[in-house]
């Protein structure tokens, strides 16, 4: 349960402006509670004493004014600090964006996208709340308790040393109490977290459980676990929940202290009624601020953890970026190497992710048509296809298009050139025609249609209510892995770019939906470069050239024929995957 | 609210009573330390001669004080008790809701993830207990109180009370309830919005830079980002205005209550000394009273989440015979399909037309067809948690039914989940009292004990520690051996293979038939890899048998066949 914090104030634009504003107004708002807390003292003394209600009319007033204007206050000072969290959410969500699209393509496979999304949503809005309360927090649990507390003491010497001693008290049980419930939670954290997860596993297991043909009885399971996670959280809140009675105790034991002082000493007669009364009022007042800040532990304990990340993640990949970026020319592409008719060229290129060597010193100059990239698993297939997507920049080596150099291939007039078709493609929540035209936003529906009959879609389309038009993905209509595969083909093949890039594209298909799809490639794509990486060996025979990868080195180059004559590394391979008969 | 609400507010309205009394207690022992305080010091004003004249209301101090934190202490481990209490109901109540319906849930509802959803519903549930519930019910209780002890003295100034603390207990939450209720759906939507946003960039990352349409998405983004932003900010607009408000009445409740106060002095009806306490307990009610709009304005979000939680429920359900009377079988049955039609409710077509197929026993049966051919269908009929329309699956004679799952059949399914507990502990998943011996023989024919072997903690091992501990072929392993656990004379296997490499899945499916010697097994398969291990190749389309006959018959005879198999292994295609 190690979660990094940054326990500072938020550092972003405006918060220098932002507490150098709330300072001075936390000054005058202390100085109106004391004046709130003084004239209604005063009141309430000469009503007390008998003097008619016409008379200190003044008084009334000036406590209502005071009364006013303080809570007045409160709210600029809100106000001002939401308006600085508004600015830093904005800030931070776009950032975070410009970071996910300048970092690597396995960054985000790693970190995972719904991490990252529940980082830009939820994190973003947990930093949000910090910045909105902790600046407010904790300049007034400075200022306000100790004005009060100078302000009690030139009245009445011992109710201020009493509220000044309760303080460190307060603080130090808060703290010890804290502790002792962290360290329990500690303790049993493995066991806990097992039993609040439970339910969330066995729902997801519940399809596997009603095979098994135990879903019926896994109900008494869940009820055990339930009556656990009960005695378990409830001992756990015990504890949890004596600091906040730490706060509330020794608060209000020290006003009780405080009034029962202030009693005894104005029967002596050595204080007067009106500092008694005021100082009364005061002491709620002095412990305020410290209470709150208690009530907010969760909301800054989340927000410090959020922005630690967020703030970790934006400097990341902003050194990522100036690091790749450095030795990239600046020169643009000029428009005669940018055609097809460029010859791609690899110069001792090498990915290095992690400590592992993804592509190792890798070299060669690449002829058009149609490209195989095979070899066996992490040999390097995909990392090659990645960085010619531009998705991942190599640690050294040059890339080569036409007489234009460069280190990595995430410029956009590369970008201009290719289409990247994945195994699993996404497909966005919108319709069918737009899904098509993603890559090319201006085609119309005229021309999707013609496409849709060329990929072989135009029967699916047909059963679809509104054709074309019909919402697709996630809340819409699910498509198979083969039809996701056709809209891909789709997109590649509408916004007419010359180079495709291909990722198994078939692995996970059915064998038969694999063959219509091949069909559909190699007549679509059939001019074409085409570069495809897979383990599927039936693509070889459509190659004009093979690449074999092993270990991110080319182990074998040449066509077919030519690789299978010569018996090397490829004719190896393809001899054991052929020649398996079992 | 009938289903998820009223029945376990009455189940438990002892407990949350008593959590509603100590909430009570806590704001009247605060009020009261401040009002015997005010006290105590007026009456020490008037300089008594003896001082045991305020000894009572120095006990009371110290008395009020201490109980001023015991009660909220006492109230917040009621309360989360009663609430983790309901939650367990919840749970059960949920499980039973979604158990029948387990495998049609996720095209009923078009998303992934609706279990998530809804598990995180009943979580959210809780807050409507504890930070809306108990506050507004003690809340109109002290209000209740306070305005008792003012009529008891004078009935018109009950009346002022009622209606100024009313604005502050109901106007102003009723209000905030309206408003916020607007807020909450347009905050709704607009995070939809943005979320969908983030999601299609990091999904699509790389169609948006090749579609060079990058710009367009961060606009988009940022544009999402700022409604949301200035929606939050009107929220916070109308909690300034209501906050403002509520102070300006309170701090007049406060002026109001002191000229009252004296007023009664001056009739004589009251004491000087209780001036500052009316006052300064009037601070400390207003104050507690204040929160009221907060917990009334989060009603907006439970209601969404109830309405989800409904929806969990079918009207009509495919009820499954719950009398299954289980006949004995002979230790190895045969397989019938005779004339066997299935359509799923919502649809017209036929899933499964008119099946008929005999498998016999110890046969090896791979399926093969593209998706929505009707082969993971065909796949659940055979394993009876779905019932033909028409048409019978038998075991020798008897109808398949879903109660010989893990007696006579066992399944694995397409993504079979391993629950998060030890190895041993999902394998017992399969049976429950499998022995230790047991386990480790089905794990070693799985040829999973050499690895288990090296872990510390052995068939110990938790399947998630520090991340994922297994890769992908190992989990599928596991998984099989949880199934050959259950001994089972038919096992049926749902792609068992996709995800992994070729390397991979053909050793997995030789350990996997090789384990399954003796046993009929349906292989549900989309590569025609270890199509030569099987006895029977069978190809489903529109819920017909396309094509059935064994490898070598196939080969030989049949050119779409051929051509399929050489493609797959590689010659040609």
């Amino acid at each position: 349960m190690k979660r990094t914090r940054n326990r500072g104030l938020p550092r972003y634009a405006g918060s220098g402006l932002l507490h150098g504003l709330l300072i001075p107004l936390t000054i005058i708002e202390v100085a109106a509670i004391i004046a709130q807390a003084f004239f209604l003292a005063r009141a309430v003394t000469f009503l007390f004493k008998g003097t008619p209600i016409a008379e200190i009319w003044s008084d009334v007033g000036f406590f209502f004014l005071a009364f006013i204007l303080r809570y007045m206050i409160t709210h600029v000072q809100t106000m001002l600090a939401e308006r600085f969290a508004a600015k830093t959410a904005r800030m931070l969500r776009n950032e975070l964006m410009r970071a996910y699209f300048g970092s690597h393509l396995f960054f985000i496979q790693q970190k995972g996208v719904g991490h990252l999304v529940t980082l830009t949503m939820d994190g973003v809005d947990q930093v949000k709340t910090y910045a909105e309360i902790i600046s407010i927090r904790m300049i007034k649990t400075f200022i306000v308790p100790a004005v009060i507390g100078v302000y009690i003491f030139t009245l009445d010497v011992a109710s201020a040393v009493i509220l000044v001693v309760a303080v460190p008290i307060l603080i130090m049980f808060m703290i010890l109490l804290g502790k002792a419930a962290k360290a329990m939670a500690d303790k049993q954290y493995e066991t806990y977290k097992r039993l609040s997860n439970h339910f969330i596993d066995s729902l997801k297991g519940l399809e596997t459980l009603v095979f098994l043909g135990r879903s019926k009885k896994h109900a008494e399971k869940i009820n055990q676990v339930n009556t656990d996670y009960r005695t378990a959280t409830m001992r756990t809140l015990k504890v949890a929940f004596l600091s906040s009675f730490a706060l509330d105790f020794f608060g209000s034991l020290s006003i009780a202290f405080v009034a029962v002082g202030l009693g005894l000493r104005l029967i002596e007669g050595s204080v007067d009624l009106l500092p008694a009364l005021t100082i009364l009022i005061l002491a709620p007042e002095y412990f305020a601020p410290i209470k709150q800040v208690g009530k907010d532990y969760h909301a800054t304990l989340d927000g410090q953890v959020a922005m630690a990340e967020i703030d970790g993640l934006i400097a990341d990949q902003g050194q990522n970026k100036n690091d790749l970026h450095q030795h990239t020319p600046l020169a643009e592409l000029s428009e005669a190497s940018s055609r097809l008719n460029a010859t791609l060229a690899f110069d001792d290129v090498t990915v290095e992710l992690n400590g592992n060597h993804l592509l190792n010193h890798m070299s060669f100059e690449m002829q058009k048509g149609w490209i195989g990239i095979i070899g066996p698993s992490g040999s390097g297939k995909s990392s090659l296809i990645s960085v010619l997507a531009g998705r991942l920049q190599p640690t050294s080596g040059t890339i080569r298009i036409g007489d234009d150099e460069r280190a990595a291939l995430d410029f956009p007039e590369w970008f201009d050139q290719i289409a990247y078709i994945p195994q699993q493609p996404y497909i966005f929540p919108v319709s069918l025609a737009d899904n098509i035209r993603f890559y090319a936003p201006d085609a119309t529906d005229e021309q999707i249609e013609g496409i849709v009959g060329q990929i072989g879609l135009a029967d699916f389309v047909k059963t679809l209510p509104n054709g074309i038009h019909e919402h697709i993905g996630e809340g819409g209509r699910m498509l198979s892995g083969g039809q996701e595969q056709r809209v891909a083909i789709a997109r590649a093949l509408l916004s007419d770019k010359p180079i495709i890039l291909l990722d198994e594209p078939t692995a996970h298909l059915d064998v038969e939906t694999e063959y219509e799809i091949k069909q559909v490639m190699r007549d679509v794509f059939a001019h074409k470069h085409v570069i495809l990486a897979t383990h599927r060996l039936h693509w070889m025979n459509e190659m004009d050239d093979i690449y074999m990868l092993d270990a991110g080195q080319i182990v074998d180059h040449g066509t077919h024929q030519a690789l299978i004559e010569k018996q090397g590394a490829y004719y190896e391979f393809i001899h054991w995957k052929g020649g398996r008969k079992l | 609210m009938k289903t998820w609400i009223t029945p376990y507010m009455m189940h438990y309205k002892g407990r949350i009573g008593i959590n509603i009394l100590f909430g009570v207690l806590g704001v009247a022992s605060g009020a009261m330390l401040l009002f015997v305080s005010g006290y105590l010091i007026s009456k020490s004003a008037l300089q008594p001669q003896n001082i045991m004249l305020v000894y009572v209301p120095i006990v009371a101090v110290r008395a009020f004080s201490i109980s001023q934190a015991v009660f909220p202490y006492l109230q917040k481990l009621v309360g989360h008790n009663v609430v983790l209490r309901i939650l367990s109901h919840y749970r059960n109540k949920l499980y039973d809701i979604i158990e029948p319906q387990a495998l049609v849930l996720k095209s009923r509802f078009q998303t992934g993830d609706i279990l998530g959803i809804v598990a995180e519903d009943i979580e959210k549930l809780q807050d409507f207990y504890i930070r809306t519930l108990f506050p507004a019910v003690t809340s109109v209780v002290v209000y209740g109180i306070i305005i008792s002890v003012f009529g008891f003295f004078d009935l018109p100034f009950m009346v002022l009370m009622l209606a100024l603390l009313g604005i502050i207990v109901f106007l102003v939450p009723l209000f905030s309830y309206f408003i916020m209720k607007r807020h909450h759906v347009a905050i709704k939507q607009k995070r939809a919005t943005l979320y969908q946003h983030i999601t299609d960039a990091l999904f699509g990352q790389l169609d948006w830079m090749v579609s060079g349409r990058k710009q367009e998405l961060f606009a988009d983004v940022e544009t999402d980002n700022d409604t949301l932003l200035a929606r939050e900010n009107n929220v916070h607009r109308w909690h300034h205005l209501r906050d403002a408000l509520m102070r300006f009445v309170s701090g007049g409740i406060v002026v109001l209550t002191m000229i009252w106060v004296d007023g009664q002095v001056n009739e004589g009806a009251m004491s000087a000394t209780v001036i500052a306490a009316f006052v300064l307990m009037m601070f400390s009610v207003t104050d507690a009273l204040m929160p009221t709009s907060d917990a009334i304005e989060e009603v907006p979000a439970y209601v969404d989440s109830l309405k989800r939680m409904n929806n969990l429920h079918v009207p009509t359900m495919n009820e499954q015979d719950e009398a299954v009377v289980e006949h004995d079988l002979s230790p190895h049955p045969v397989i019938h399909l005779k004339n066997v039609s299935y359509h799923y409710d919502a649809s017209e077509d036929q899933v499964i037309d008119d099946m008929t197929l005999t498998i016999q026993p110890g046969h090896k049966l791979a399926l093969l067809g593209k998706s929505g051919s009707g082969k993971s269908t065909l796949l659940k009929l055979v394993s009876g948690v779905l019932t033909p329309n028409s048409g019978h699956i038998q075991l020798d004679s008897t109808d398949m039914n879903a109660a010989y799952l893990s007696k006579y059949v066992s399944v694995l399914n397409q993504q079979p989940h391993l629950f998060n507990t030890t190895i041993a502990n999902n394998i017992r998943i399969g049976r429950a009292d499998a022995t230790e011996d047991e386990i480790i023989s089905v794990l070693d024919q799985a040829q999973l004990m050499d690895l288990i072997q090296t872990l510390p903690h052995g068939i110990h091992t938790q399947m998630e520690e520090m991340g994922k501990r297994f890769s992908g072929g190992e989990r599928h392993r596991i998984a099989f051996a949880r199934l050959l656990i259950q001994n089972t004379p038919i096992i049926l296997l749902d792609e068992p293979t996709t995800g992994l490499d070729p390397l991979t899945e053909q050793n997995l499916l030789e350990t996997m038939l090789g384990a399954a010697k003796d046993k009929t097994v349906i292989l549900v398969t989309h590569h025609l890899a270890g199509a030569e291990l099987m006895d029977d190749i069978m190809f489903v389309e529109n819920g017909r048998i396309k094509l059935y006959g064994s490898h070598e018959q196939l080969l030989e005879t049949n050119d779409y066949y051929r051509t399929l198999y050489q493609m797959d292994s590689g010659i040609h295609g």
